[in-house]
């Protein structure tokens, strides 16, 4: 048990990081209160990882073959650098952290699946750019529907407010379906538990990082993207969801902020206007490559530190 | 199905809908009394009508501050918490307005000369015609029950009439061999009149632009 307490850290910082990208932008904006979102958030959470947890952590076990050290020294790896990357306020990457961990055990151990990471890689691309195309198509067919709607103030505001919560409980169960794998599928590659035992702890992990600790985060996390009118910010709810469920299918875990900042971008394209600037853009990129290498060297380095014993 | 969900909605709403019955009293005790005053000057029934549009506003002020509460109390998207308050401060000066013409006249015992009484009605007519319209706008925003731009027209037309008619007994005004001192006297009334169908006009567009915010 002792062993798992490094994915159950990364569980609960990538709760209290994550779940601002799926409530974030309705609770800065006092659309919604931080414990209904908080409380919601949970719940699907939860269902998510118990109901469609398992492909991610098959891709994720099958990277490299792990033994209960290398899976507790990436593990903590991937918590290390998700913390140190988030206190000097760099954007971070869970899903990239935890395969940078594992890449670096690999590279180490010799013990590489390169079509796996090509394939892992390959949906990291694929997120804004899955993001971008979504929330394109998404914001053009709900604004055909919508302005058909003939529905006055009131109703429009009801209309919207429930549709922020339906999107955000998709969105969170999206993240728990496709994130939980990042924080125990290392202890299923090792042998150290079951699918249902690594999806019911990494779940609950994730829970715990929610309720605990995710208020500051989507509070300011939320405030730091641009401020979305409530239509907008259904469409990026909903976008970022759909993006992080279809890779879910693809058994890919991947980064829920990039698939945001990919649907912001396109709901800027058809708005016709900047949503995000150069300067958060950069940020983003330079999140994107630092954080697998920045986990894969500490990977290596624990594992090091180890050895010297 | 979700009504549990928006208990604070339908307060504000059941609160607009006092809201806006209040400001039709308040227009009804406004014309009445104005009417009275035109017909026999200052009377005991026009002090009475005076009193009664007082309370009517201060009871739209009442009525404005707790929709305010319920919308601190996070009430409806935030947007429309903004787009709301805006459009009760503004429809607010129109009792506002109402009441300092009634008092202007009261205080300052004005007496409305016979050769521009007849102006001075339709004056009121049509800005108290606007304001009813202003209404329906906002009803229509709040119920969706008629075409807000055909409204829009409706109440620019009639704040171009009065315009039109403020400056007719303004001219009459300064024309007459009326003392220089009432002639201010009545010009400021005047113009205080005619600030009605200004401010049901504002809040017109306002309305439009709430609306026309809500489609994407």
């Amino acid at each position: 048990m002792f062993s798992l307490l490094g994915g159950i850290f990364l569980g609960w910082s990538l709760g209290a990081n994550d779940a601002s990208n799926v409530f974030g932008s309705a609770v800065a904006s006092r659309m919604l209160k931080f414990w209904t979102a908080a409380v919601l958030a949970s719940l699907f959470v939860l269902l998510g990882a118990l109901l469609q947890g398992q492909a991610g952590i098959d891709t994720l076990k099958g990277l490299t073959q792990l033994t209960l050290q290398t899976a507790v020294v990436s593990s903590v790896a991937a918590a290390i650098t998700v913390t140190i990357m988030t206190i000097l306020g760099l954007p971070v990457s869970t899903s990239q952290s935890v395969v940078g961990a594992i890449l670096g055990i690999g590279i180490l151990k010799k013990q590489l699946n390169v079509m796996g990471l090509g394939k892992v890689v390959a949906c990291w691309v694929g997120t804004p750019i899955g993001g971008i195309m979504i929330a394109t198509i998404v914001y053009q067919v709900l604004a055909f529907v919508y302005n058909r709607l003939r529905i006055n103030l009131v109703q429009s505001d009801k209309l919207l407010r429930l549709s922020l919560i339906a999107a955000g409980s998709y969105g969170a169960y999206s993240l728990g379906a496709n994130n939980v794998a990042n924080v125990t599928a290392v202890f299923v590659g090792a042998g150290q538990l079951s699918v249902f035992s690594a999806t019911l702890i990494g779940g609950l992990s994730i829970c715990l990082g929610i309720l605990t600790f995710s208020r500051r985060v989507m509070e300011t996390v939320g405030k730091k993207l641009v401020r979305l009118d409530a239509f907008s910010a259904l469409v990026v709810m909903l976008a970022e969801a759909m993006t992080v469920h279809f890779y879910t299918f693809v058994g890919v875990p991947v980064s829920t902020s990039q698939a945001v900042i990919g649907a912001v971008l396109g709901v800027g394209i058809v708005k016709g206007i900047n949503t995000i600037s150069r300067k958060t853009l950069t940020g983003i990129l330079i999140g994107w490559v630092l954080s697998p290498v920045v986990a894969s060297f500490f990977a290596l380095a624990l594992d090091f530190v180890i050895h010297l014993h | 199905m979700f009504d549990f969900f928006f208990k604070k909605q339908r307060q504000v709403e059941s609160l607009i809908d006092s809201y806006l019955d209040n400001l039709k009293m308040t227009e009804k005790h406004f014309d009445e009394a104005l009417n009275t005053c035109l017909d026999s000057g200052i009377c005991d029934r026009f002090d009475f009508l005076t009193e009664q549009t007082h309370k009517f506003e201060s009871k739209a002020d009442d009525i404005r501050e707790e929709i305010k509460m319920l919308m601190y109390g996070k009430a409806l998207l935030p947007e429309s918490r903004g787009d709301i308050m805006g459009l009760l401060e503004s429809m607010d000066e129109i009792p506002r307005i109402l009441e300092l013409v009634l008092n202007m006249i009261k205080t300052q015992r004005l007496v409305i000369p016979d050769l521009i009484v007849l102006d001075v009605k339709e004056l009121i007519r049509v800005s108290l015609e606007s304001s009813d319209l202003m209404v329906k706008e906002v009803e229509a925003l709040f119920k969706g029950s008629e075409d807000i731009r055909a409204l829009v027209a409706t109440i620019d037309q009639n704040e171009s009439h009065c315009d039109h008619i403020e400056r007719r007994i303004i001219t009459k005004i300064f024309d007459s061999n009326l003392d220089p001192f009432q002639k201010i006297q009545l010009k400021d009334l005047i113009v205080n009149v005619g600030e009605i169908s200004d401010q049901a006009d504002r809040v017109s567009k306002r309305v439009n632009i709430i609306s026309m915010k809500r489609r994407v």
